[in-house]
């Protein structure tokens, strides 16, 4: 089974720079990709993404992801679709030919448009975080974000996001197979397999509410929260420099072609 | 020295107290078991130990704790209190926060106040005494039910209070690895510490510990040597018989050669088995040696990758899972993994709906499993043995010819694995075929016709019971 969002091994230019460097790279990705609203430079964006992804040995982790994202990114840009009409009507998503409704659902360009925007950003900002999480091991991320003087309790919370989202996925997989045990077949088409998590996500959300009491009991009785600030200097490299330095020559060239319209 | 006074605790929103008018001593340097039927109040008596009842919950108690020479209430919070007691979970994955078992244990040794080169070592140490050292930089997920309990207790140990309590955090291990904890904390204890340890096999626990309290309805019911206690455990249950052998009928499952891989890794190494029609068999073994994954093909969960393997008749590979299950159930280790509904009637009825099945015999099936009466609970309110014996009744209300029970008595008291006996009995009297998983060798020995020995994906034993 493939985990998301967990740390992978290995040696690729992600892997050798400092933590704090890719944080400020995902940073600056992330605020690019919210203050541009250019579906090519969202695009690009994307594209820069991967290919540092690919350039660091973790393009496969992030390609196979694709599927996932296409899926989301075409709800988003239906349900913008059904819920914002801006602009000229391209197509009706109900043909004109069925009789009384013909004709409704119109979907129009503005909406298309805003929907692809969404969707766009939301990869770069899941791929960017991604690709930090991904090459770093949760102890130094935890340790950077300590020396970034961040609360505590923030970085237990980081730190625990992370750490059972894998046990998540099992356990959903564990009490699907109990409900199959029990004769449960999950509905044909989108309706019968919403009607069918049921089974699935009520027990996953019970059992996760019994472990995050007992989560918040071991977090105090192992005193954690009286854990210090570290206070490690922090030491970077030539290349988180190259890395630092492509970022903000990115940052400049899209802040250029914003505010210039270059 | 433990000074528990009249205590008694009921929770917020409940008319009834859960501890009533407990009192006990527990010296410095000493052992205690607790025990007693799940729903007892054994947990909640840990909870009033550890602190947490005074400092984080908000219900109300009456009498009084005194740890350390000061009563509870002095203390300025959990966080002081965790200076000098520590409580290991039964939920050991809940209790694991960090990344890999070696962070989990390195970042309570920091917390304890070593420095980095002290710490280090006594890494080394606690991993080489509960023998994981070979986990240390596994991530919890990839843990075994044992193996995540054993960090758990690594990482509780780790930081070296004075009172070490233990709920129930033996539960999913072998009988090997429970030998191994009990020496660990007898030592503890006779280097002074004070242990207290909730436990349902007391019989294997007796040896090392000095006490033992029976509690039951909340209260302290019996009290003495864990021997004494034991005795008085046995002499109210009628006396467990061995069954006699049953003559094999027809065969339900029959697999020859059966392999099955997790990548390179061979889950199951060439297994031969068969269950004939009344037959109870036990599988044992070490946590890891394969149990779960072999009883996982007979509903079709899993596919055999090598190897031929029949059900009922029916081949499993070109069958699903929805066919499969139509003659083979599958009880869980953890009931929590199926209960969904509101009520315990929904959720019988749940398994008779997905395979076109008639209601009518649901308060027959509540009858037999011990929960009539209880229809319209919710099932979360139901105690862990009742909870276990609910899981058990969805699925023998299906009424398939073979059940498989991963298992079924993990944090049940005696009485309640002997209930859970005898169903089974009862189930195998009507001509049903039972696979039970089992970490408990002596019901496996009372209760079960063949008792089959797992070891590396293979069987290495088995013993005509």
């Amino acid at each position: 089974m493939q985990e998301i969002m967990q740390y992978i091994p290995g040696n690729g230019i992600f892997h050798r720079i400092h933590p704090i460097t890719k944080l400020i790279f995902t940073v600056i990705l992330v605020i690019l990709a919210v203050m541009t609203s250019d579906p090519l430079l969202l695009g690009f964006l994307l594209v820069v993404v991967f290919l540092a992804a690919w350039a660091g040995g973790l393009g496969r982790g992030l390609t196979e992801q694709i599927p996932l994202l296409l899926v989301l990114g075409v709800m988003l840009v239906f349900f913008t679709v059904l819920t914002m009409p801006a602009g000229g009507v391209l197509f009706p998503l109900i043909p004109t030919a069925v009789p009384f409704i013909g004709g409704g659902l119109p979907v129009t360009a503005g909406a298309l448009l805003f929907g692809t925007i969404l969707s766009l950003r939301f990869a770069v900002m899941l791929f960017a975080f991604q690709l930090l999480v991904v090459s770093t091991k949760p102890a130094e991320l935890v340790t950077t974000l300590r020396q970034l003087k961040m609360p505590i309790d923030y970085t237990l919370m980081f730190l625990i996001a992370l750490r059972f989202i894998p046990t998540l996925q099992r356990e959903g997989i564990r009490i699907s197979e109990a409900q199959l045990a029990r004769g449960y077949a999950p509905g044909d088409g989108l309706m019968g397999k919403v009607r069918g998590l049921r089974p699935v996500i009520l027990p996953l959300i019970l059992n996760s509410l019994g472990k995050a009491d007992t989560l918040g009991l071991t977090i105090d009785m192992r005193g954690y929260r009286r854990g210090k600030a570290e206070t490690g200097s922090i030491s970077v490299g030539a290349l988180d420099g190259v890395v630092l330095s492509a970022a903000l020559v990115l940052a400049a060239g899209v802040a250029a072609i914003q505010i210039i319209g270059l | 020295m433990i000074r528990i006074d009249h205590f008694g605790y009921t929770y917020r929103n409940r008319d009834h107290p859960v501890l009533r008018d407990i009192s006990l001593s527990i010296p410095e340097g000493s052992m205690i078991i607790i025990t007693g039927p799940s729903g007892a109040g054994k947990t909640t008596l840990c909870r009033a130990l550890s602190g947490i009842l005074s400092h984080v919950y908000t219900g109300t108690s009456t009498g009084s704790i005194v740890i350390a020479g000061r009563d509870m209430m002095e203390y300025d919070g959990i966080e002081e209190l965790s200076h000098t007691v520590s409580m290991v979970f039964d939920d050991a994955d809940a209790q694991l926060i960090f990344t890999t078992v070696g962070e989990e244990v390195m970042t309570s040794l920091e917390n304890s106040g070593l420095s980095k080169q002290e710490a280090e070592a006594e890494l080394v140490r606690i991993l080489d005494l509960l023998e994981i050292s070979h986990l240390a930089d596994r991530a919890p997920y990839t843990l075994s039910g044992g193996q995540k309990q054993k960090a758990a207790l690594a990482a509780t140990l780790a930081l070296g209070t004075q009172v070490l309590i233990l709920d129930e955090a033996t539960s999913e291990l072998d009988e090997e690895a429970r030998t191994l904890i009990f020496s660990i904390l007898r030592t503890l204890a006779d280097d002074g510490k004070t242990i207290i340890l909730v436990e349902h096999m007391i019989d294997e626990a007796a040896a090392y510990a000095d006490i033992c309290v029976l509690v039951e309805e909340g209260a302290i019911t019996a009290s003495g040597t864990p021997e004494d206690v034991s005795r008085i455990i046995r002499d109210a249950l009628p006396p467990i018989t061995k069954r006699p052998r049953k003559a094999g009928g027809a065969p339900l499952i029959e697999a020859e050669g059966l392999v099955h891989c997790y990548g390179d890794l061979r889950a199951v190494d060439g297994v031969d088995f068969t269950l004939h029609k009344g037959e109870i068999i036990a599988i044992v073994g070490e946590n890891g040696s394969g149990k779960t994954t072999l009883v996982k093909h007979f509903n079709g969960l899993l596919k055999p990758t090598e190897g031929t393997l029949t059900i009922a008749g029916t081949p499993c590979n070109g069958h699903s899972i929805p066919v499969l299950s139509r003659h083979t159930g599958l009880v869980f280790q953890n009931p929590d993994t199926m209960l969904f509904e509101d009520t315990v009637r929904k959720e019988i009825a749940f398994g008779l709906k997905n395979i076109g099945k008639d209601q009518s015999s649901i308060g027959e099936v509540l009858e037999e499993v011990g929960l009539a009466g209880k229809e319209e609970t919710n099932p979360r309110h139901l105690s862990r043995g009742e909870r276990q014996r609910l899981a058990l009744a969805c699925v023998v209300a299906m009424g398939q010819e073979v059940f498989v029970l991963d298992e079924p008595t993990t944090g049940l008291d005696l009485a309640e694995s002997l209930q859970i006996m005898e169903i089974l009995m009862r189930l195998s009297d009507e001509g049903h075929g039972i696979v039970m998983i089992t970490h408990n060798p002596g019901l496996a020995c009372a209760f079960a016709d063949r008792v089959l020995k797992m070891s590396n994906g293979k069987f290495i034993a088995a013993t005509e019971a």
